[in-house]
């Protein structure tokens, strides 16, 4: 049915191709801007595949292979890059963090300026670039194909975008960042992500074959087209990490798009480009070809799925792992509310009254007060090992809405809670791509006046710690990993957060829950929690992320 | 154009089954033979009319079973194709090729294909189609929508988004006009079109069947080219182009050609993009347009409840007492209250220019009762109809007062004819994403 009107038989296939295609030394004179451009890209496209920042390289070496978690193969497959020793601004601006690249690109130029001159200076006769090209294409391919699995597996495996928390499906649509609407659209429907997920990783191992290159990088400039928009119209942060893929498959489509439109727009009998493939004659050759792909096959698709798989079923990055007290579980309403021993009446305006709050199935409590709060407005990204830290349920919201991490000593039934917001600066604070400016780690001046009302550091008694126990250990040991263990060593101590001290006496499993104690202004507290169920229209997460029973 | 038609080799008898059951499939798909289409047709004033009327012309698909978006119609479809191509298979003994009849129904496939986008990618391209979240859908909990209605408030809090997806949408209709742009439009149309497909059924949308209807069509053209694709670029092989080209030597053919094109742009593009534009400007679709009571749009909180003279404290779940209203710049009025919602979920696309069947805003969610209202300022009175289909019927006949220009008194008869008396005062609500606009994310914000 497709082919009706093409007999190949009947066609005359013009003399110049009928000879064998040489797949090397066949020689195929470039025209001397052509020769011109490719210098320029070379150097420009090298420069972009290569990581630019020496944390990465310290961070790629100290990777314990013997007890990974997934976000070691994560962090080796995502890396700026670009030349960036001249600074990250033109003329004092970012430009919303391209700046890079067009220092990179200037450099490049001047750089093929000069290869340009060398060669003439050498008198080199220089027909094409057929095999550099080659290598290029290769480290491209493989560079943009790395980064986009490494993307990619974050959602066939959901985890970027986690479903709503409870105190998140409680908030209004109109208190929430631009960024949180568009990543909670995502989260609510988890096979979307697979989906997703199928796309970007199918796009990444289609560029790793020299066949299907064409196809895949269609497929990754389509998909990160999208997103790059996508960032820009909801204030995405991740504008210059995705456009960055649009350039690499621009890159590599170069060469095919002119073909393609000569034979289907102009329906013209058309040539294949002219590639180069070197001759791997040798046997160590030979080795190292299929070493490095079946090395690179072997980490960067079976080894990050099944880390990735641990990931979503135990310690879904985005959340808090270890699950909290089992009664304390749902929505409840704030039936009685005293403070100092005065009960506050419920209204809407209470500046100071909680109105409604939720246990997690993790280790948080929220609670919505009818009082300005500050606000982090990150993305809640990154992939911190510590629950406290995992802040996706309280970013980009507002609403009134508190969050506070809480450590359980069971046995005495007290709840040792800390606000999960936090002054931050820099990069942590503000979203990825256009924070890549310098940050000043804090003002060490005021080091005197915080000794004098430093936190408390035995705010938790000895007892207490002991029957809480060390959240490290508190995940499925499947997902246990060197990087976990290493970040809750070096976890800072005392952190100066809001803190509350309360017992909790929870009766009918958990239907009626009485909280006595201090909150953070030191205030007496007495609040009477009354489980509701509450249905949602929102039908539940098709996919459960993490191990809360 | 070269002048002598190309004649093409003999196809293998494989290849002519398999177009005899491609030609029948496409053509029960494609050619509108339901009766409702002609009474659409016909009924219409095309003078006086509408884009909307156009716009459900064009959603015809083959129904067979009394509901158009039922899967059974693509089965039913493939039977009927499968025996026609038998039955024609049997009969037809001497065709060599049907390279023209393949020509025709290309053309007939590709404007059909691009009619569906043109009139879907105007309301993107002048965000009709998703319009910004109102004032109660905004004060509405997350989990109390539904995943469709979500996915349309996400795509409504972005404008300049929505215009570019209509854009692309539009490109690549265009290119379907042409006979040799047309693999490249596919090129668009089926990850565009094919991401429209899983997000309805991600997001439990309504347009999951039509998407997958207007896929095959767009499958069916990428298929011309895709041996010719596969060989140049996966095989790396030197690569003939098709040479089928349709030679209309006569001056009527050729006039004819350029009338009907003319015709389809005409409608499709000039008349429907400027009825579209001006819908934009004056009258979007999915909100009323009678103007509600003069400047009350907002938030209130209810500051007294009281039914039956008795007074009901604030509370977060009692079934009676309100939480909060909001009055809608149109004659809407919704009311926040812990009384259940029976949703009204309907996910389809209709364009409708009376107010009553413009439910946009309470299709798909919860939380809240949406009542369109009507009123008397001389006497005060004001009368609530609830939206929703499941609660026709439901008023509530109230008389207001406005002691001052933030405060509303409401007295009458509730939905169950108790007795009411509610105080509404004015709060001055901050969207945290319109806050974040004018001061960005990098900052430190309060709110």
């Amino acid at each position: 049915m497709s082919e009706i009107n093409l007999n190949p038989a009947k066609e005359v296939i013009p003399e110049s191709v009928q000879k064998p295609r040489a797949s090397s030394g066949h020689q195929q004179d470039w025209k001397p801007w052509q020769l011109f451009l490719f210098r320029i890209a070379f150097v420009f496209f090298i420069l972009m595949s290569v990581p630019n920042n020496p944390e990465w390289y310290k961070n790629a070496f100290s990777i314990d292979w013997t007890n990974l978690h997934y976000r070691d193969p994560y962090d080796i497959a995502r890396f700026g890059s670009g030349l960036d020793w001249f600074g990250n601004r033109i003329f004092g601006s970012p430009l919303q963090g391209y700046a890079v690249w067009i220092i990179t690109l200037l450099f490049s130029v001047a750089a093929g300026l000069l290869w340009t001159l060398g060669e003439k200076l050498a008198k080199k006769k220089v027909h094409n670039y057929d095999k550099l090209n080659y290598w290029l294409r290769t480290i491209v391919r493989y560079r943009a194909g790395i980064g986009i699995i490494g993307f990619g597996f974050t959602k066939l495996l959901p985890t970027q975008m986690p479903y709503p928390s409870l105190g998140l499906l409680n908030t209004d649509f109109g208190d929430f960042t631009l960024q949180k609407i568009y990543w909670l659209s995502i989260g609510i429907v988890p096979w979307y992500q697979v989906f997703a997920g199928v796309v970007e990783i199918t796009a990444g191992v289609f560029l790793f074959f020299r066949q299907t290159t064409t196809l895949g990088a269609v497929l990754l400039f389509g998909a990160l087209g999208d997103i790059v928009y996508v960032n820009f119209a909801y204030d995405g942060g991740v504008h210059v990490y995705s456009s960055y893929f649009v350039l690499l498959s621009a890159f590599l489509l170069v060469q095919d798009t002119p073909r393609v439109f000569n034979l289907i727009v102009r329906e013209k009998f058309t040539l294949p480009a002219h590639y180069y493939y070197p001759v791997f004659d040798q046997t160590w050759q030979k080795i190292a070809r299929y070493g490095i792909k079946t090395t690179i096959i072997g980490v960067f698709l079976i080894l990050f799925f099944y880390l990735s798989l641990v990931n979503l079923l135990y310690d879904p990055y985005k959340q808090p792992a270890v699950k909290g007290v089992s009664e304390l579980r749902g929505n409840y309403n704030v039936t009685s509310f005293s403070i100092n021993g005065q009960e506050l009446s419920y209204s809407p305006l209470d500046t100071v009254r909680w109105k409604w709050a939720t246990f997690e199935n993790w280790s948080t409590l929220t609670f919505k007060v009818n009082k300005p709060t500050n606000l982090d407005l990150s993305n809640g990204g990154g992939s911190p090992m510590r629950d406290i830290e995992r802040t996706f349920e309280l970013t980009g919201t507002g609403g009134g809405q508190r969050v506070f991490y809480y450590q359980a000593d069971t046995v005495n039934q007290v709840l040792y809670l800390q606000d999960k917001f936090k002054e931050r600066g820099g990069r942590n604070f503000a979203a990825r791509d256009g924070a890549e400016f310098q940050h000043k780690p804090a003002d060490n001046t005021t080091g005197n006046n915080l000794k004098s009302n430093e936190p408390d550091p035995n705010w938790i008694p000895e007892e207490a710690l002991s029957n809480i126990g060390d959240e490290t250990y508190k995940i499925d040991p499947r997902a246990s990993s060197t990087r976990r263990i290493r970040e809750y060593a070096d976890a800072p101590v005392n952190e100066k957060r809001n803190r509350m001290i309360l017992n909790y006496q929870s009766s009918d499993n958990g239907a009626r829950v009485i909280l006595t104690g201090i909150d953070e202004n030191k205030d007496s507290l007495h609040v009477v929690l009354d489980r509701v169920h509450k249905s949602y229209t929102l039908s539940e997460s098709s996919i459960q992320a993490g191990k809360y029973d | 154009m070269s002048k002598q038609e190309f004649i093409p080799a003999e196809w293998t008898s494989t290849e002519k089954i398999l177009f005899r059951f491609a030609f029948i499939f496409f053509i029960v798909l494609v050619v509108p033979f339901n009766a409702g289409f002609y009474k659409l047709l016909f009924s219409t004033n095309w003078l006086q009319s509408e884009y909307g009327d156009l716009f459900a012309l064009v959603r015809y698909t083959p129904d067979f079973t009394g509901n158009p978006s039922h899967w059974l119609n693509v089965l039913i479809v493939v039977i009927i194709a499968a025996a026609g191509a038998a039955l024609w298979t049997f009969t037809d003994k001497n065709t060599k090729e049907y390279a023209r009849l393949y020509y025709w129904l290309r053309v007939l496939v590709r404007y059909r294909l691009a009619a569906a986008l043109l009139v879907f990618a105007f309301i993107k391209y002048y965000p009709l189609q998703s319009p910004e979240p109102s004032v109660s859908n905004l004060n509405t909990a997350y989990g109390d929508f539904s995943a469709w209605k979500i996915f349309s408030l996400t795509l409504g809090v972005v404008p300049g988004y929505q215009s570019f997806l209509g854009l692309t949408e539009l490109l690549a209709a265009l290119l379907l006009l042409n006979r040799r742009t047309a693999t490249l439009a596919t090129l668009v149309i089926i990850p565009f079109t094919g991401n429209v497909f899983f997000s309805n059924l991600a997001y439990e949308g309504g347009e999951g069947y039509y998407s997958f209807y207007l896929l095959l069509l767009a499958g069916f053209l990428l298929l011309f080219d895709v041996k010719r694709l596969y060989s140049l670029i996966a095989q790396e092989q030197p690569t003939f182009p098709n040479r089928f080209n349709p030679v209309f030597s006569d001056t009527w053919k050729k006039n004819s050609r350029y009338a009907l094109k003319g015709l389809f742009i005409g409608v499709f593009v000039i008349w429907y993009g400027a009825k579209a534009h001006a819908a934009y400007s004056n009258d979007p679709y999915q909100y009323p347009k009678f103007p509600g009571l003069e400047s009350s749009a907002g938030l209130y909180n209810v500051r007294e409840f009281r039914l039956n003279h008795q007074e009901l404290p604030y509370s977060a779940v009692d079934p009676v007492r309100w939480q909060d209203v909001v009055f809608e710049k149109w004659n809407t009025i919704s009311i926040r209250s812990n009384r259940p919602v029976i949703i009204d979920s309907a996910n389809t696309e209709h364009i409708h220019s009376e107010d009553k069947y413009r439910n946009y805003e309470l299709l798909g969610s919860a939380g809240r009762h949406y009542y369109s209202y009507e009123t008397n300022p001389e006497k005060g009175e004001l009368t609530l109809s609830n939206r929703n289909h499941h609660y026709a019927g439901e008023t509530l006949a109230l008389s207001y007062t406005r002691p001052d220009s933030s405060t509303f008194i409401l007295q009458g008869l509730n939905e169950n004819r108790d007795s009411i008396y509610v105080v509404l005062e004015k709060i001055e609500k901050k969207y945290l994403f319109e806050e974040v606009r004018k001061t960005g994310r990098r900052g430190a914000l309060k709110l």
